[in-house]
């Protein structure tokens, strides 16, 4: 019996850019025991078609498993020179499998600006020059603007247009923790952005409900249960109480993705007649206001209206320099021919590889030791749920998420050593 | 010649579908009206994780299929805020008055569900609902909306922010009986027993008077010489700077054939803007004792509804009096707006709103703990139509005049998420704002 139906729609888009057509093909159901899918069916499908971008959910990604956000970008980083698997959560992974597909490979480059429409298993590939030198947050407004349904978009910005290395992807809005370049490499097909209607739905077990429903009592009862929020995530990191000092007695409201019952992101008011911002980058946060101090707010939000990495921007600029003026000469932020490839290592007092770190984009904080980190963050990869909530819970075991795909303690047994296999596999070579 | 042939309608009509039953309106559903179940949303407490719409949808389609599910929840990126939009099952669904094949009823238990027998889904509901309740599923277009589950709504269960409170509603407005008590009481002992005794009444030493009236009167005459009416009637006063315009909302016999005249006309004329100056009753207090300065005598006493009532309507005057026609003109003007009178001209209140500036309390709504985006019960309740919805619907606490207030208490008695309290006047912080 094949566990893993239920969580997919067998369905897998690929679009050949170059060519403006996409094809829709099912899924090997035979591979998805061995697989189960994320990274592991990304990489599998990156090796099959070369120089690819592919987008992938995992089994649990959509379902009742607390945090089952994640959407994983699997492409060659421009910045690290190797696979990397780049983490998108809010609500873009359940929204890609509600709009009728699981994994969605991208090839070829496309003759114009475009944007990717998935809606009931269908891909359409839209020509969207108009878009092209536009802010984040106008593009947002131009897509809404088209009458199409939208539920999520990962979409480029003016950093992506003007070529700017770290250019990150973002989520609608609100950035991403895109650290790996990974706008850079859509900005090279002609990729926009890709918006995702989710109008559809996927079946489900009966019992998935009350496990979980038990699991997120489970958390909300346990130590860690009654924190959330972006600032309590700040201060278990490196740096992070300093980081967070600009944030204090200011409204913050707590943000949570997809079936998430703990919020590790917050909407910010930092003044008045501004509008709120998201802070969903905690890395990237901390690297901008060791650089900038009290001038953090501004900053970052120019780094989401371009489409910046806030981490990669403050890597790169001098002792007091101004966003405003690197934005204005690109070229600055080019890196030097043949060196400085990482724009962003672990913070020193963690013991993550850099290797490791840049394998899963780049962004993803280091909560916890080196291996216990690097198993965690590959069981988010493979099953499809947020690695900052895996990282942050630790309780939540593989057997508990497991006990979603199969309640047979054969079976379970059995997909257990599946899973761990795969996750070294993916620590080990992406 | 042909005989005419007698035509038969055979066509079906609504009513021989789907009659519509009676309203029924009894005196103990008045004061017990039926539990009005619905679902209380905090959005101080909703993260936006989406649980309430995946396991609402799994009801609709079976699926887990959040954009199908009839809970709806909305951020707003610029305010950073998230909003539920879910049917609150009102009294008076708009969605029902608006469905034209009445596939929409509001069930005994006061849920309001769609019989999808009947439905079209034309979406007419959507819009005439002010939530937007009814929502359409994007694939396969039909209405559906939130039914509570029957009594049991899973969204309730799975919110792990607790986010979203299932509730049966107040099951005795005792505000609402005590209010209707007291006006009916001192109206029986005001105009029918101690006729006249409003105006001004003396019994061995003890002295009560109308405070209008004592001003006009030291106008007419010139001099202070009823140091006892000024005396009594600073007792009026006196209770208005304690518990603000209470005498208004809750003894004017006046008000009490006003809120009367209201159960009768409920719908609305409207007023012509030119004349909805709420400084207009000062005017008529100015004039009043202006008035009564040039003429020598108490002039605005003669045509005060109040008083007229109180002199006019006992078991001892009754139809024997001109003044008689007084109060059925002025009470006619509630067909135009609720407490008209109140609002824009009886000096009565003026005096009494110009006392209340002293006041110890105030009414306060918390915007944190409303719900903001669709109830504004406390709104439309106002008889005086003092809250400011649209500030609430921002998520601003409202600032309530209180020298407008009349101190009826239906805003609290009403507000199904205890957001309106009443609060010393020194006290800054409104529900839901509390440092804890």
């Amino acid at each position: 019996m094949n566990h893993f139906q239920t969580f997919y729609n067998m369905k897998t888009g690929v679009v050949d850019l170059s060519a403006r057509t996409a094809e829709v093909t099912p899924l090997d159901r035979e591979r998805l025991p061995t697989c189960f899918g994320g990274a592991v069916v990304n990489r599998t499908l990156l090796k099959e078609y070369g120089d690819a971008l592919v987008f992938g959910t995992g089994a649990l990604t959509g379902s009742f498993a607390p945090a089952s956000s994640l959407l994983v970008a699997t492409f060659k980083s421009p910045l690290f020179d190797h696979v990397c698997h780049v983490p998108f959560m809010l609500r873009t992974g359940p929204d890609m499998k509600f709009s009728g597909l699981d994994f969605l490979v991208i090839k070829g480059a496309a003759p114009e600006l475009s944007v990717l429409y998935v809606n009931q298993g269908i891909v359409n590939v839209i020509p969207s020059e108009h878009l092209r030198h536009l802010s984040v947050s106008d593009a947002v407004t131009a897509l809404k603007r088209e009458s199409l349904p939208v539920r999520s978009a990962i979409l480029t910005g003016t950093a992506a247009d003007r070529k700017i290395p770290h250019a990150a992807a973002s989520v609608g809005v609100t950035g991403s923790l895109d650290k790996a370049g990974l706008a850079s490499r859509m900005a090279a097909k002609n990729l926009k952005g890709i918006v995702f209607a989710g109008m559809g739905g996927l079946p489900f077990r009966k019992d998935h409900p009350d496990i979980g429903k038990a699991l997120i009592q489970r958390i909300s009862s346990g130590k860690h249960g009654k924190t959330g929020g972006f600032v309590s995530v700040l201060k278990g990191l490196d740096g992070g109480k300093e980081a967070s000092k600009p944030l204090r007695g200011l409204t913050i409201k707590n943000m949570a993705c997809y079936h998430c019952p703990s919020p590790c992101m917050s909407y910010v008011k930092f003044a008045r007649h501004e509008p709120s911002l998201l802070l969903l980058d905690h890395e990237g946060w901390i690297a901008l206001s060791r650089k900038v101090g009290e001038h953090v707010f501004p900053v970052y939000r120019s780094c989401l209206q371009g489409g910046l990495d806030p981490a990669g921007v403050a890597q790169r600029m001098p002792e007091g320099g101004g966003i405003t003026e690197w934005l204005l000469d690109p070229e600055k932020m080019l890196p030097e021919a043949g060196k400085d490839r990482i724009s962003m290592a672990p913070p020193e007092a963690s013991d993550v590889a850099v290797k490791h770190h840049a394998l899963f984009g780049g962004g993803i904080p280091p909560i916890l030791p080196g291996d216990l980190w690097e198993k965690r963050v590959g069981l988010a990869m493979i099953l499809g749920v947020c690695p900052l909530f895996l990282l942050r819970f630790p309780e939540i075991t593989d057997m508990d998420l497991l006990r979603f795909i199969s309640q047979d303690e054969v079976a379970l047994s059995t997909l257990e050593e599946n899973l761990t296999s795969l996750i070294n596999a993916v620590a080990a070579n992406g | 010649m042909q005989e005419p042939v007698n035509e038969q309608d055979f066509s079906l009509k609504l009513d021989d579908l789907r009659p519509r039953a009676p309203e029924k309106k009894t005196l103990s559903g008045y004061f017990m009206p039926p539990r009005h179940s619905f679902i209380l949303f905090d959005p101080e407490k909703c993260t936006g994780c989406g649980a309430c719409e995946m396991i609402c949808s799994t009801r609709n389609t079976e699926k887990v299929a959040p954009a199908s599910a009839s809970v709806k929840v909305v951020t707003d990126e610029t305010q950073g805020k998230t909003f539920a939009i879910l049917c609150q099952h009102c009294r008076k669904p708009l969605c029902l008055e608006a469905c034209p094949t009445r596939a929409i009823e509001k069930g005994k238990d006061g849920i309001v569900r769609i019989d999808r027998l009947f439905c079209t889904d034309c979406g007419l509901c959507t819009m005439a609902c002010p939530a937007a309740a009814p929502l359409k599923d994007p694939k396969t277009q039909a209405i559906h909306k939130c039914d509570l589950c029957e009594g049991d709504p899973l969204c309730v269960k799975h919110c792990p922010e607790n986010a979203l409170t299932f509730t049966r509603g107040k099951a005795f407005r005792w505000i609402k009986g005590l209010r209707w008590s007291v006006q009916l009481i001192s109206f029986l002992l005001l105009v029918m027993v101690f006729v006249g005794t409003f105006c001004y009444f003396k019994a061995g030493e003890v002295t009560l008077a109308c405070p209008t009236g004592t001003l006009q009167n030291i106008a007419s005459s010139g001099a202070i010489l009823l140091i006892g009416g000024i005396t009594s009637a600073l007792a009026l006063l006196i209770l208005t700077i304690l518990a603000g315009r209470l005498f208004c909302g809750w003894v004017c016999p006046f008000g009490f054939v006003l809120d009367l005249v209201d159960k009768i006309t409920p719908k609305k004329l409207g007023w012509p803007a030119f004349l909805k100056s709420r400084m207009t009753k000062y005017g008529v207090l100015a004039g009043a004792v202006g008035g009564s300065y040039a003429l020598g005598f108490q002039a605005f006493c003669t045509i005060c509804p109040i008083g007229t009532l109180c002199r006019s309507y006992g078991v001892q005057s009754f139809f024997k009096s001109a003044e008689l026609a007084i109060v059925p003109a002025l009470a006619s003007l509630e067909i135009a707006q609720r407490r008209s009178w109140c609002r824009y001209f009886c000096p009565v209140g003026a005096l009494l709103g110009l006392t209340a500036t002293l006041r110890l309390i105030k009414i306060v709504i918390g915007a944190k703990k409303c719900k903001k985006f669709s109830c504004i019960q406390c709104a439309e309740v106002c008889p005086v139509g003092i809250i400011e919805a649209d500030q609430l619907r921002e998520g601003i606490s409202p600032k309530i005049p209180m020298t407008e207030c009349i101190m009826c208490m239906r805003c609290i008695d009403r507000c199904p998420y205890d957001a309106a309290k009443i609060r010393f006047r020194w006290q800054q912080a409104a529900p839901g704002e509390e440092k804890t």
